[in-house]
């Protein structure tokens, strides 16, 4: 696969300045969205998922948040050094977000309608009236009723769902090249949570936009995304192929949350969690962020931080001595040193 | 809307028995007898009986009240004990006076108690914010009439700009506005700035951001008039302490407002002047604060009505 690439993140950090100190909430993020690609983020809470994509967009409330090093570059172009006025060409423009709570994240005195227009009239030059215009078409793409209506109404006339949908159509309003969703479903019930899903994968046949899709439910991942990337305490530990990932789960990590997964075909009877949870992001460990959960931990996990590498695949990357050629080593060396 | 309004309206009249009944408790209590103080320093005791006869005043207090109220409710509100001239001539002489400093004052606290919340807001915990916040924080504890003199001193004394009391011309509404408008001022900065703050911190400010605004659009557009909600109250109450102020500057700066008049009454125990005046006074307070209530509540539309 050849892709062209539209968003390269490399060495990613974003940390908070704190009275208790430092929180290293993004600590080391690479990855590479291509063209009409769909990449998934997953982990627990707190591994810092919105922190990333907030930065992406340097959305950061600065102070306590920074991104002290990294770049991420837009069509080689790094949105970490752009000017102000830059950037905001970029926001809403070529990169666009979707929020996890879509009660709290639409104005609640300006109607729907004008909110949408609003971001036309501001990348697209078009006067009033034709932008109005058209966000009522983009509220009918989206699947709202009686767009013509809705769009005078302001958010708390609109239900749960609909107001995700105008969230939708504020989105993509100005045909992102990227769409960054951070949990877009996780505040809707399950029906309406299907619907928006499917509108998202239809949009993006419809546009031809790489989707950032952030969740901590596997389930959701599975059915909407092309790569996954796994977040760990401010790292990703795994990306990969969506496919290879739910059958082969390469890292400790990933291996647990699949497993904490209800599963359809076999009939398990108890769900199995990780135990212990994630490491605070002011004080991690010196090695493997995950040692202290992982079944498979030695020695040199404790002594040395493992690197996001390609195993022989080039497609997949781990975090995770067990995938390197020293762990045979190790192994042998170790079940010497304590039987 | 118009339900709650009508609702409103109605609810005035509990107000009118409520602020007549303490103002003539009260003055029932002050010790002074207005039958001697009308006669006069050294009038013989029947002089004062004659008085306090023709006044009505021998009668029992209750029948004193009850008539005064069902007065009241026809329209009537006396006539003064010192002049005999009716109440609400001498009310109607002077309210639009109290109601143009009251409406100078209000704009004062309005325009710069906003101006320096946005202003702090926008820069939090800058040096321009915390110098912003201490002179509200003075603003707040000085007390008006001690301002009062302070800015006679300053501006009519020593630098000579502006006249030193009296209701004759423009220049003359500047001092005792500024007086009565900055504490109010200050504190409608402080609700500002920190409703402002509130409101920036909400997600939709964020949303209005990743859109790609220009930041005074996200201020102005977007927070400042969901910011302005709370700000609204605090201006209706405002309103309610700037009229008792008027009570004090009109005083100082020599203004014959309404509030003077209820000075001068209470001074010679003129009870249906003090009594006309205060009610007056808590009418407009009233109708002031449906107004602002009616305001809340066309900016904020997710408030059921009733
Ligand atoms: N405003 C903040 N101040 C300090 N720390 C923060 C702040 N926002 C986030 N963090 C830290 O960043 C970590 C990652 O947060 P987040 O990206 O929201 O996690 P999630 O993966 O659940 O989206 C949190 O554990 C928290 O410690
Ligand atoms: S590096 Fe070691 S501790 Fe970390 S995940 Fe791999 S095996 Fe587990
Ligand atoms: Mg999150």
């Amino acid at each position: 696969m050849n892709k062209e690439v539209v968003l390269q993140v490399k060495n990613l950090k974003t940390h908070f300045t704190t009275s208790k100190g430092t929180a290293k909430a993004v600590d080391g993020v690479d990855f590479t969205l291509h063209k009409g690609e769909t990449l998934g983020i997953v982990g627990e809470s707190g591994c810092g998922k919105s922190i990333t994509s907030l930065s992406l967009l340097r959305l950061i409330p600065t102070p306590p948040g920074k991104i002290v090093e990294g770049e991420i570059l837009l069509n080689n172009k790094d949105i970490v050094k752009m000017k102000e006025e830059e950037l905001r060409k970029v926001r809403g423009n070529q990169i666009s977000m979707i929020f996890q709570e879509p009660m709290t994240s639409l104005n609640p005195i300006i109607p729907v309608g004008e909110q949408i227009a609003e971001t036309i009239r501001l990348h697209q030059r078009l006067p009033r009236k034709p932008a109005w215009q058209k966000a009522v078409d983009l509220l009918e793409m989206v699947g709202l009723p009686s767009p013509e209506k809705r769009a005078k109404q302001e958010p708390f006339q609109l239900s749960g769902g609909m107001r995700q949908r105008v969230m939708i159509a504020m989105a993509l309003a100005c045909t992102p090249e990227v769409l960054i969703a951070d949990e877009p479903t996780t505040a809707l019930d399950v029906t309406i949570q299907a619907q928006i899903l499917e509108l998202m994968k239809d949009l993006q046949k419809q546009i031809g936009m790489s989707i950032i899709f952030i969740t901590h439910d596997l389930g959701v991942v599975s059915e909407v995304c092309d790569q996954v990337a796994v977040m760990y305490a401010g790292q990703i530990v795994e990306h990969r192929n969506a496919k290879d990932l739910f059958k082969t789960p390469l890292h400790p990590y990933t291996q647990g949350l699949l497993s904490s997964l209800p599963n359809i075909h076999e009939n398990q009877q108890e769900l199995q969690t990780i135990e212990g949870s994630v490491p605070s992001p002011y004080d991690y460990p010196v090695g493997c962020r995950f040692a202290d959960r992982c079944p498979h931990a030695r020695e040199i996990c404790r002594a040395e931080a493992p690197d996001l590498l390609e195993t022989n695949n080039a497609e997949t990357k781990v975090r995770c001595f067990m995938h390197t050629e020293k762990w045979e080593v190790i192994e042998e060396k170790e079940e010497l040193v304590c039987p | 809307m118009l339900l709650f309004i009508a609702k409103r309206l109605v609810q005035i009249i509990p107000v009118i028995f409520g602020v007549t009944l303490v103002v003539f408790l009260i003055m029932q209590m002050v010790p002074g007898d207005p039958a001697a103080i009308l006669a006069g320093e050294g009038a013989s005791q029947e002089t004062i009986e004659q008085y306090r006869e023709d006044l009505g005043l021998n009668r029992p207090v209750a029948e004193q009240y009850m008539s005064y109220v069902s007065n009241v409710f026809q329209g009537d509100l006396g006539n003064s004990l010192k002049n005999k001239q009716p109440v609400l001539d001498e009310i109607l002489l002077r309210l639009p006076i109290t109601m143009e400093l009251a409406f100078y004052s209000i704009l004062i606290t309005i325009v710069l108690g906003l101006a320096a919340g946005i202003i702090s807001a926008v820069k939090p915990y800058s040096i321009r914010d915390v110098s912003v916040m201490v002179v509200a924080l003075l603003g707040i504890s000085l007390p008006s009439f001690w301002l009062g003199l302070l800015l006679m001193y300053l501006f009519s004394v020593k630098l000579q700009w502006l006249p030193v009391a009296g209701w004759d011309g423009p220049l003359n509404i500047i001092l005792p506005a500024l007086t009565l408008g900055v504490g109010g001022a200050a504190i409608v900065a402080r609700m500002t700035r920190s409703s402002m703050l509130d409101v920036i911190g909400q997600d939709y400010i964020r949303t209005a951001r990743a859109k790609g605004l220009k930041e005074h659009f996200v201020i102005y557009k977007h927070a400042l008039r969901n910011a302005l909600i709370p700000v609204i109250t605090v201006v209706g109450l405002q309103f309610g302490s700037l009229l008792g102020g008027t009570v004090l500057v009109e005083s100082v700066f020599a203004i014959n407002g309404l509030g003077r008049m209820i000075v001068d009454a209470i001074r010679t125990r003129d009870l249906p002047m003090v009594q006309g005046g205060v009610l007056v006074a808590s009418l407009v307070f009233v109708f002031v604060n449906l107004l602002v209530d009616v305001l809340y509540r066309a900016v904020n539309k997710r408030i059921d009505l009733n």
